[in-house]
């Protein structure tokens, strides 16, 4: 017989982590959760926008991009969760939301979507792993991954290649041919969009999409790299999901703001379980993960502990 | 005229998971039996991406998602629905008779 892949999920279920009825519970979908969940977000983005506005003729306007560029910047952890399909039960909702997120981010939707299934394959297993971030070589090589600028360098080579029409080999990798066209219509786009609202703000002079936007993004970004740190650098590149993923207990505005992907191992476990059913599967798989009850500083005094120790 | 291969048992309509996948090991096969409110069908169980089992994975109404990937299949024809699955997956007839799911092929 053809046997199947060793998931982890099926892993859980042959240990008796997980049982197939608290399975299919934990997976049970629904629209209303999330779209309740998207109107508080829509508050929370319209406040810190509003907290530019107010603090526009002042210095102020520095530390107000800040806190806006970080609400900004979680639109990755909605974008992540509909590239599981997770948040909405009905699919195309996920696609549409993914798509704006992506738009927002700078992230094109459904090459992220390919991308990161192949993380789900090869999780932390050097060279396989397209999202692999590397235990850092120096407290220099640090820093300079938490400033984002190689992010930036990265997503910017990427989209304008795929507008280009190109893939590179890790790329074609995981992107079946019969997407190629898909993933460079949606650079295409990206592209298209930006131009657009450049050349919009050029007609009618009025640049505020800059301040309200771009700088809070950019300003924003170290801090969502400072979270995704968390999730694997400085565990063993392994398969074992127990040992190769981190949860991180965060407090709830935290978990708010990355729809509960602090449970990342859980995530990793059972990729299929919507966001707000994560804390309830944490309770059912904590003694089996890899727990960081500090949270994220706690995880990163450990990831400095080990960079400083190679130096 | 081509003969059509006979029909066979493989699980009692009663131990199907109401409104969801059941999997089935018949011989050398793994398949994936769905109850669906539009009858019951079946597929072979591992999805044709990455070869996990899909009976782990989510289902609702005739569309199945693998554990791993969230690709998805429509099982009523194996049409892929969501990426990465791209290639239909394997199905068959199937139909309950005399309280047995049987399917061919």
């Amino acid at each position: 017989m053809t046997q199947p892949i060793v998931t982890p999920l099926s892993q859980a279920l042959a240990e008796g982590k997980l049982t197939r009825e608290e399975l299919k519970s934990f997976m049970r979908r629904s629209d209303g959760p999330a779209l309740q969940k998207l109107i508080l977000w829509v508050l929370v983005v319209s406040a810190t926008t509003t907290l530019v506005t107010i603090f526009w003729d002042s210095w102020l306007i520095w530390p107000a991009m800040f806190i806006h560029g970080v609400v900004l910047v979680h639109h990755f952890s909605l974008q992540h969760e509909c590239v599981h399909y997770t948040v909405f039960r009905t699919r195309w909702l996920n696609d549409l939301v993914g798509q704006i997120c992506g738009l927002i981010l700078i992230l094109p939707h459904r090459f992220f979507r390919y991308e990161h299934c192949d993380h789900h394959t090869y999780t932390q297993i050097t060279g396989e792993d397209p999202e692999l971030v590397p235990l850092p070589k120096s407290l220099g090589a640090y820093l300079l991954y938490l400033s984002a600028l190689p992010y930036w360098r990265s997503k910017f080579t990427e989209v304008a290649r795929h507008a280009m029409g190109n893939l590179n080999e890790v790329e074609k990798r995981f992107i079946p041919k019969v997407a190629h066209k898909d993933v460079f219509w949606d650079a295409r786009m990206m592209v298209g969009f930006y131009t657009v609202a450049f050349l919009g703000m050029a007609i009618i002079g009025w640049w505020g999409l800059i301040w309200y936007w771009l700088i809070p993004l950019f300003l924003g970004e170290p801090v969502m790299r400072f979270i995704r740190m968390t999730e694997h650098v400085g565990r063993p590149t392994v398969a074992q999901m127990s040992e190769n993923t981190r949860t991180n207990i965060v407090s709830k505005p935290w978990q708010f703001l990355c729809w509960n992907m602090n449970y990342h191992a859980e995530h990793h476990y059972v990729s299929s379980v919507p966001y707000h059913a994560l804390p309830r599967l944490h309770e059912k798989l904590k003694d089996h993960i890899h727990v960081e009850e500090g949270g994220y500083f706690a995880a990163h005094r450990k990831i400095l502990g080990q960079v400083l120790a190679r130096g | 005229m081509v003969e059509q291969k006979p029909w066979r048992d493989v699980i009692a309509a009663q131990a199907l998971e109401k409104n969801w996948v059941t999997r089935v090991d018949l011989g050398a096969r793994r398949l994936a039996i769905y109850d669906t409110p539009c009858g019951v069908y079946a597929s072979l169980a591992l999805c044709n991406h990455g070869g996990a089992d899909l009976c782990d994975g989510y289902f609702d109404g005739h569309v199945i998602e693998c554990p791993l990937h969230q690709g998805a299949f429509d099982v009523r024809d194996g049409k892929p629905v969501g990426a990465p699955a791209t290639r239909p997956m394997r199905v068959f007839e199937a139909r309950v008779k005399d309280g047995m799911v049987q399917i061919r092929g």
